[in-house]
């Protein structure tokens, strides 16, 4: 292969017509980036030609375009990239590609594109590219506001714009495991999150019931992203995946305290709780962070002030520890985080600093389960 | 076989050939057949004819342009009988009786009666037509592919732009819509290319029409595509709307916006927002995407409203103006909401500019007036609302949270409306409609916070005022509340500002009240020029005519703009004029009132020959003639009042006239106008309905008015209904003067005289009925008591038994009758002697006063015209007092027999006895009677046509002092008083009279020496026998020289047979009536 030099790679790419010049750029991308020892010239020549000829940010002078691209090209654009993407087989190159495409600077610029691209993979289905962009958001964090994006993203396109080809998703655990673990970390912070500034938001009913039915039928569906190594470009430090199980647990817990009662959220939580059983035991453990675990704590508490107050303005007359343990509501909800505990304490599957785990605990109110839980806790150490 | 079946048929069909069919092989020209049509561009169409042979030509023309009966000299076909042959009988066609033509075919009733006929109808075609029945199904229901497959090939066939099958790639374009959320907006991208080029081929379409004037037929495949991309997207957004409605609504708009801002222009001139929405919504393309738009809308507006019409605008403002049409439609379904963001979107683009040239020019606006201009028709109610909205925020003070822009804008609001007014009639109208709610004063001192703002954005304060006064004028509702607005600031008081700007306030409105005034009188003279010129404020002046009124009679100021204003109308609409003039009248309680309406009446704009008001006396004769027809309507509380008001201005309208200081008043408008309504007035006069002081207030008028003129100068007729109705009207209301004892009594006592006078001495009709109405009513009617006259005795329907006649009835069937049948009843059976009823209510002064006053009437009406120098000294005339005693008679004697000048024998008497009663009696009862012959003696001869009455007197007392003794005097003095006193009295009266010559005339003072044998004597021998033998008639007296008529006392000495009596029966008591002799009997004039 000839080695040409940046700018002429670039003049002989600038002839060809949009998408085609895309094809080519893509191509030539793939080539500068998988070199065995990429430099950093080469780094920025294809940040270059991505920019100006793929996404079309920028023009030849390096000025911000005003005009973007239209819808039609757009599509042309995400077919390419599919077919790239795909077409590629080399995993590691793949990913490399596809991590240098939509990560950095310009990755929130990209989403728009991004999400499409990845809504277009589910819709084919292409596990290919869906495994790309799992490990594109465990690098990026599977909570990080990249992913919520893609989440979000994802959401619309599929539950709320088309409900109809719901079901056609009940399949992507076994397409995609390790996307659709790390997908469901993302959205499981996209609600039930923490109110404080912002109305508390809920899961609409057909998501609800499509993670439920994810959870319950793979059970090792959480815990996907950890069990294999993605393969990575040379000199990137792999980043450790978040389980979705505190997240999901944290709806679980939380849901009855604003109101849902859906008998999914039931479903759910024993789907959750045996995910966890099915966890391998390891050392030391890594499935759920204590910090993570203890997410609904604060949910929970500040009801618990709210529901005091307006018991003041009601009467006083009653017993307040009987109150809070005649509420119902907060007995299932508690019952329910103590079951969590308990099974994953039980695999012993939780890391962190468990003796702060179990101090914050004791903020909340009375509950049989959960006394007993602490109280093995306290017996064991 | 088959060979020989062919054979034969050859054979067969070669025989029929040859017996049917004949073959021409030589051709000539027939020229007498009409020939094809010819071709101005054909080479033989444009020979020259004469070289051709002229009987050819004229063959073909013949046959070219003549029509059948030129060229045959028969009918050919069955159809040339119709008019070939002039009818035989001419024949009548709308005469019917023998013209009976058929009017429908049998067949056409036969058709008719088919397509009635329910079972033969065919269903009416609901399907899908045959292009679209084969297509359709593989649309929906394909199998699903492979989705990437489905991707590429759309991406193939969207993007190559070599002739796309657009039916396939929408079907693939729908999939991937349903399959691949992600190329949604890729695939709404593509859908606009189709829906751009249907609506490219239905332009052309159109255009093609406008061309050729035939419409091509719409592709069936546009059709269908279209219909088959509504069905889906209408699908999404009506299952889930709240995800899809906000899509597919922006990108329909946006789509819509492109396409009218790419066709505009092209195949219709764009003049109003209508026409265009006419054109959009018969192009499929765009009515499917209206169509999809209002329904996203209304699937979403309520929960984002904002959001929904923002995008709507935000499309609006790209694509303005040729996207109005879209915003027009959308508004007419949400209409609250779309008026007003309009508004306010106008409202922001009208900030931007700094000056007024620039403002009227805007794009925007001009779109937002067609969009309301739209709306105005169904949602004027909402526009209203939301300019009143609107105006409201500008005037709230600002807040300090209030943006820069916001303050801006809340200057600009108004200028803005203004503008809008300016430009859109429909505008106007929600404007001015109820604009004095709007503009109160604390309204208008808040804006003059603005005014320096808008003075600086429309150039100068007079540019302002210009366009103000234009838009005035320009209102076709509310125009008497802009004028109230303006009267309103003029008369600004109680209102807590500062003095600065209270007067500068006045000073303005009262500049634009003028400005405003003077503009409307240029228009209102030019109309006359250009008749159909319209002055809308006009219009609306007369619409709101009411409440116009209303200000004409308040103050001054107000009073005068008003009354200008009703000129202006008058101008053209006398009929409102009048009617408001008549208001005006009706409640004129100043003067300054009855001066507008002078001003009005007198003013030059209005046109005085006009036909209806010239005929009838000027436009204030119906003025008053509405007024007091509608005085007679209203209920009887207030109707004297106004009576009262509309006479009491009527004379100081005529006290203006007369005094001749107003020069406007010259032309005696006001006394025409009275005359000619007087049948009205006049009726008012003497009517019971009314009270007194009505009564007098029309007696001032009516004196003052001196009707009927006798002089020649205003020389009207008056009718004799008029004459008439002034006659019985004066009597009336004299007899209602006399009961009354007011000092005013004598005011309209000496009016009645004046104006009796004039009446009789103008109509001898009226002359006799003030006669006959006073004579009537001073003895019979009720009113005669004022007189003195008795009550009469009132008999009640059960006494009515008791009559002596019908208790004799009882006894016997028929009464007998002697020969004298006269029956005297003195009484009643039961109740003993009949009461003498007394009648002393009235003192004896205020009898005699109203005798005193009744005479004098009465002489007024036997006045003598002025002037009349044969009967000079003489104040009555004869005639007129002959009729009066003619009267009497008539009305005193009951029968209408024996009523006769001569006396009778005495013995006649018996006869009538019944009679003289009757008479006698009513002379007892009614002592006006005795006044009534006196004043008749006064003036002789006339005295002699009562002679019956006098005979009727003298019999009855012949009759009483025969029957009573000597000594009656002393028994019963009053009765013995009362005759001599009846006695006394008729024999003064016939002295007076002349009818008894001396010395029979002194009698009287004779009787009351003698005895009641001696008076019963005189009275036959010298009184009755002296009447019977010298018939009282006026051919007793003389006419001297003077003028005076009497009977010379010298010459007309009775003679001796009838004073012998007399003269013995005083000798017999010479001691007592010694004097009288000396005087009666020796001293006797003589001519000598």
């Amino acid at each position: 292969m000839t080695q040409l030099s940046g700018p002429e790679i670039k003049n002989s790419l600038r002839k060809l017509d949009y998408p085609l010049c895309a094809k080519e750029a893509i191509i030539k991308i793939g080539q500068l980036i998988c070199n065995r020892i990429p430099s950093l010239k080469h780094m920025d020549l294809a940040l270059d030609l991505m920019a100006e000829l793929i996404f079309c940010e920028i023009d030849r002078r390096g000025n911000k375009r005003q005009s973007p691209l239209t819808s039609l090209d757009e599509l042309q654009l995400l077919e390419i990239l599919y077919d790239y993407i795909n077409g590629t087989s080399n995993e590691t190159s793949r990913n490399a590609v596809f991590l240098s495409l939509f990560s950095g600077t310009t990755a929130m610029m990209r989403s728009k594109i991004l999400g499409k691209l990845i809504s277009v993979a589910i819709g084919i289905p292409a596990p290919c590219v869906l495994f790309s962009a799992s490990v594109w958001m465990q690098q990026l964090g599977n909570t990080s506001p990249n992913s919520k994006q893609l989440a979000k993203s994802l959401i619309k396109d599929y539950f709320i714009l088309s409900p109809s080809s719901v079901p056609k998703l009940s399949v992507l655990p076994h397409i995609a495991p390790q996307f659709t673990a790390n997908f469901l970390t993302a959205v499981s912070n996209l609600y039930f999150n923490d109110g404080n500034k912002n109305p508390i938001l809920f899961p609409p009913t057909n998501l609800l019931e499509m993670i439920t039915l994810w959870v319950k039928d793979n059970t090792g569906l959480c815990i996907a992203a950890q069990q294999t190594q993605s393969s990575l470009p040379p000199g990137a430090i792999a980043m450790e995946a978040t389980t979705p199980i505190a997240g999901l647990l944290n709806w679980t817990i939380l849901a009855p305290l604003h109101g849902q009662t859906s008998e999914l959220y039931g479903k759910l939580h024993l789907g959750l709780l045996n995910s966890i059983l099915e966890i391998q035991p390891v050392t030391p453990p890594r499935a759920i962070s204590a910090a993570h675990l203890l997410q609904p704590l604060g949910n929970i508490i500040r009801y618990l002030i709210d529901y005091q107050r307006k018991c003041k303005e009601n009467d006083n007359g009653i017993d307040k520890q009987n109150r809070l343990i005649e509420n119902a509501e907060l007995q299932l909800s508690l019952d329910r985080y103590a079951q969590a505990i308990q099974v994953a304490l039980s695999v012993n599957c939780v890391y962190g600093n468990m003796d702060d785990f179990f101090y914050q605990l004791t903020q909340l109110p009375p509950n049989r389960l959960l006394h007993i839980v602490t109280h093995t806790h306290k017996s064991n150490k | 076989m088959s060979k020989k079946i062919t054979e034969r048929f050859l054979k067969e069909r070669y025989e029929k050939d040859d017996h049917y069919f004949t073959v021409y092989d030589h051709y000539t020209p027939n020229y007498f057949r009409p020939t094809i049509p010819g071709k101005f561009y054909s080479r033989h169409d444009t020979l020259d004819l004469t070289q051709a042979d002229p009987k050819l030509v004229d063959a073909i023309k013949l046959a070219k342009d003549k029509l059948p009966r030129d060229k045959y000299p028969w009918p050919v076909t069955e159809s040339h009988n119709y008019g070939w042959y002039e009818p035989l009988v001419p024949l009548d066609r709308n005469d019917y009786r023998f013209y009976c033509p058929a009017k429908t075919a049998p067949f056409v009733t036969h058709e008719i009666l088919l397509r009635l006929d329910k079972t033969m109808q065919k269903p009416k075609f609901v399907g899908i037509p045959y292009p679209f029945r084969i297509m359709s199904p593989t649309i929906r229901n394909v199998q699903q592919p492979d989705v990437l497959l489905e991707l590429k090939s759309f991406i193939g066939g969207a993007t190559h732009s070599t002739k796309p099958n657009h039916f396939e790639l929408t079907k693939a374009a729908l999939n991937l819509l349903k399959t691949l959320p992600a190329a949604r907006d890729a695939v709404l991208e593509y859908f606009c290319t189709v829906f751009n080029v249907a609506t490219q081929n239905f332009i052309v379409r159109i255009e093609t029409e406008i061309a050729t004037g035939q419409l091509p037929p719409a592709t069936e495949d546009d059709e269908a595509i279209i219909s088959e991309i509504h069905g889906v997207i209408c699908n999404f957004v009506s299952s889930n709307a709240e995800a899809w409605a906000p899509i597919i609504s922006t990108w329909s708009l946006e789509l819509l916006g492109e396409l009218s801002t790419r066709y505009a222009g092209r195949a219709h001139v764009s003049t109003s927002v209508n026409e265009t929405l006419q054109l959009w919504m018969s192009c499929r393309a765009t009515r499917t995407l209206i169509d999809i738009t209002t329904q996203c809308l209304s699937s979403h507006i309520h929960s984002d409203t904002e959001a929904c019409i923002n995008a709507l605008l935000d499309t609006s403002v790209k694509h303005s103006p040729n996207f109005d049409w879209v915003v027009a439609h959308v508004g007419s379904c949400f209409p609250t909401t779309v008026i007003t963001r309009v508004l306010s979107c106008g409202l922001k683009d009208f900030c931007q500019n700094k000056s007024y040239e620039q403002g009227s020019q805007s794009p925007k606006l001009k779109s937002v007036v067609g969009i309301l201009g739209h709306l105005a028709g169904s949602h004027c109610e909402d526009i209203h609302t939301a300019l009143l909205d609107l105006f409201n925020w500008s005037l709230k003070p600002l807040s300090p949270g209030d943006q820069e822009d916001c303050k801006l804008q809340k200057k600009a609001t108004v200028p803005f409306l203004l503008q809008l007014a300016y430009l859109s009639p429909t505008i106007l109208v929600a404007i001015s409609k109820d604009i004095c709610e709007t503009l109160t004063l604390s309204a208008v001192t808040q804006l003059c916070r603005f005014i320096d703002d808008w003075c600086k954005y429309f150039g100068s304060p007079d540019a302002l005022k210009e366009i103000i006064i234009n838009l005035i004028i320009k209102c076709e509702i509310g125009g008497v509340q802009i004028i109230n607005i303006f009267l309103d600031c003029i008369l600004i008081e109680n209102v807590s500002i500062a003095n600065t700007m209270k007067n500068s306030i006045q000073k303005c409105a009262q500049e634009m009240l003028e400005h405003l005034l003077q503009e409307i009188d240029s228009l209102v003279r030019a109309q006359s020029q250009h008749p159909n010129t319209v002055i809308n404020i006009l219009d609306s002046f007369i619409r709101e005519v009411a409440e116009l009124d209303e200000i004409l009679t308040s103050t001054q100021l107000k009073a005068s703009t008003a009354a200008k204003i009703i000129t202006f109308i008058g101008h053209n609409n006398p009929s409102v004029l009048v009617k408001s003039c008549a208001h005006l009248f009706k409640n004129a309680t100043t003067s300054e009132h009855l001066a507008s309406l002078v001003y009005i009446l007198t003013n030059e704009l209005l046109d005085k020959t006009r036909d209806p008001y010239c005929e009838k006396g000027g436009h204030f004769a119906v003025i008053l003639h509405q007024v007091v027809t509608q005085a007679e309507e209203m209920p009887d509380g207030s109707k004297e009042e106004a009576y009262l008001q509309l006479i009491k201005n009527l004379l100081i309208l005529l006290r203006w006239e007369k005094s001749e200081q107003f020069p406007l008043l010259h032309s005696n408008v006001i006394w025409r106008a009275v005359h000619f309504n007087i049948i009205n007035l006049t009726k008012l006069f003497g009517s019971k309905d009314y009270n007194l002081e009505v009564q007098h207030a029309v007696a001032e008028l009516l004196d003052f008015l001196r009707l009927p003129s006798l002089d020649g100068i205003n020389s009207y007729p008056i009718p004799l209904q008029a004459v008439l109705n002034l006659t019985s009207g004066a009597v009336r209301y004299f007899f209602r003067c006399c009961s009354e004892s007011d000092v005013k009594k004598f005011l309209g006592l000496g009016r009645i005289k004046n104006v009796l006078k004039r009446v009789v001495l103008h109509s001898k009709a009226a002359k006799m009925l003030a006669l006959r109405e006073l004579l009537e009513g001073a003895l019979f009617s009720d009113t005669k008591m004022l007189f003195g006259a008795k009550a009469e005795s009132s008999l009640k329907p059960d006494d009515f038994e008791k009559l002596l006649i019908e208790q004799n009835r009882k006894n016997s069937k028929s009464i007998v009758l002697t020969k004298n049948s006269s029956v005297l009843h003195g009484g009643v059976i039961g109740n003993g002697r009949k009461k003498s009823i007394s009648s002393a209510e009235l003192s004896k002064e205020a009898i005699s006063d109203n005798t005193e006053q009744f005479l004098r009437t009465l002489k007024a009406c036997c006045t003598v015209p002025v002037g009349d120098d044969d009967t000079a000294g003489v104040d009555v005339s004869v005639d007129s007092l002959t009729s009066v005693s003619l009267l009497l008679v008539q009305f005193v004697s009951p029968d209408v027999m024996y009523n006769g000048l001569p006396w009778p024998e005495e013995e006649f008497c018996k006869v009538t006895i019944e009679r003289d009663f009757y008479i006698r009696r009513l002379f007892n009862d009614t002592p006006l009677l005795w006044d009534l012959l006196t004043f008749v003696a006064m003036y002789r001869p006339t005295l002699c046509y009562c002679s019956v009455l006098l005979r009727a007197i003298t019999a009855t007392l012949i009759h009483q002092w025969n029957s009573i003794g000597d000594q009656t005097h002393l028994v019963d003095p009053s009765k013995y008083k009362a005759m001599l006193d009846t006695t006394t009295k008729v024999l003064d009266v016939m002295a007076l009279g002349q009818l008894l010559p001396p010395p029979l005339s002194s009698i009287r003072d004779v009787i009351p020496y003698v005895k009641c044998s001696e008076i019963v004597q005189i009275l036959r021998d010298c009184v009755w026998n002296y009447m019977r033998d010298n018939v009282p008639s006026p051919a007793l007296f003389n006419c001297d020289s003077s003028g005076m008529v009497w009977r010379d006392p010298t010459t007309a000495r009775p003679p001796e047979i009838y004073t012998t009596t007399l003269r013995i029966i005083m000798q017999q008591n010479i001691e007592t009536v010694g004097h009288l002799y000396c005087h009666m009997f020796i001293k006797i004039p003589s001519n000598e």
